[in-house]
């Protein structure tokens, strides 16, 4: 499921409401992913790169890049015909172009990993990962294989499901 | 040899042709008019892009440009092209580019990783138009 600006504002009191719960019931809530860049665009990337969240966690990214556009695009066969990249069983997702200030949100319920991309970015490798749930949880699927589907670049850029279970969240190195 | 010094400014005007094929004045105020279309009304980008300024371009001559690059009062401050650096290398070359003001008072060039309308990472070429015109498209 995802929804746009207008919805979230509609639902923030509700967030408001949701970010009083104890912190074991707010890790599942709320996540935020930024869509960063710098002045001159030399360098884009998704802030942090990699998370992991339980099931049922809300995503929200939000354009934090002042002069450019970003999209979060799940790769899937639903987006412009992708390899899909996310378990079967969940919903796969576009944001469409977010201006500077302007976010989506994700709900991501389906225990396994997610690959995502930027749209204009691709070939500069602003890609994403994240890992909803921990393998076991019933129905778990694990990072998709390499395919030609994707450049090298854009599976070097995917940390390691391992790496983001232990950390909980990575960040872009050259931020 | 009467003929050589003209023969040097004939041949001087045509290699210098492309900046002389347009009403330099239509161009000094946005909106510049046909065959251009501001950016933002083409391409999921922010108006006024900070560094950039508002952008206006002929979508025939994508994705070099030019693109005439003007102020928040709509004063042509700098001209801006963008050059693949995967189209250069495989040969591809950008000559006799339009200039949108024969003034130029400093040129900057830098690397962009893309965005909507030249995603493959390029080239920024920068020319300002006056020595404030940085100032008045950072922000």
């Amino acid at each position: 499921m995802m929804t746009g600006r207008r919805q979230f504002l509609a639902l923030g009191g509700g967030l408001g409401a949701a970010l009083l719960l104890p912190r074991a019931l707010r890790a599942a809530s709320v996540e935020v992913i930024e869509m960063r860049g710098t002045a001159r665009g030399e360098h884009i990337w998704f802030a942090p790169k990699a998370l992991a969240v339980a099931p049922g966690t809300t995503v929200r990214f939000v354009n934090r890049d002042k002069g450019n556009s970003h999209t979060a695009t799940a790769y899937h066969p639903a987006n412009f015909d992708r390899l899909r990249r996310i378990p079967a069983a969940a919903e796969p997702w576009d944001t469409d172009f977010l201006l500077p200030g302007e976010s989506a949100e994700v709900v991501l319920q389906a225990p396994g990993v997610y690959d995502y991309y930027c749209i204009p970015h691709e070939m500069a490798a602003m890609v994403g990962r994240i890992v909803v749930g921990r393998p076991g949880d019933p129905g778990w699927k694990g990072p998709a294989p390499a395919t030609d589907d994707v450049s090298a670049a854009v599976l070097a850029a995917l940390p390691p499901v391992e790496e983001i279970l232990t950390l909980g969240r990575i960040e872009e190195v050259a931020e | 040899m009467k003929f050589l010094p003209s023969l040097l400014v004939t041949a001087l005007l045509l290699a210098t042709a492309p900046a002389f094929a347009h009403d330099e004045r239509a161009l000094k105020a946005a909106p510049p008019g046909e065959p251009y279309v501001q950016v933002s009304d083409a391409l999921p980008l922010p108006e006024f892009i900070p560094g950039l300024g508002t952008l206006f371009v002929d979508p025939k001559t994508l994705p070099a440009g030019p693109f005439l690059a003007y102020d928040h009062d709509g004063k042509l401050s700098a001209t801006i092209y963008m050059t693949p650096l995967e189209d250069l290398q495989n040969g591809t070359a950008y000559d006799g580019l339009g200039i949108g003001s024969h003034t130029v008072s400093s040129v900057d060039i830098y690397y962009n990783a893309g965005h909507p309308g030249v995603d493959k990472p390029h080239a920024h070429i920068v020319l300002y138009h006056d020595a404030d015109a940085k100032g008045r498209l950072a922000e």
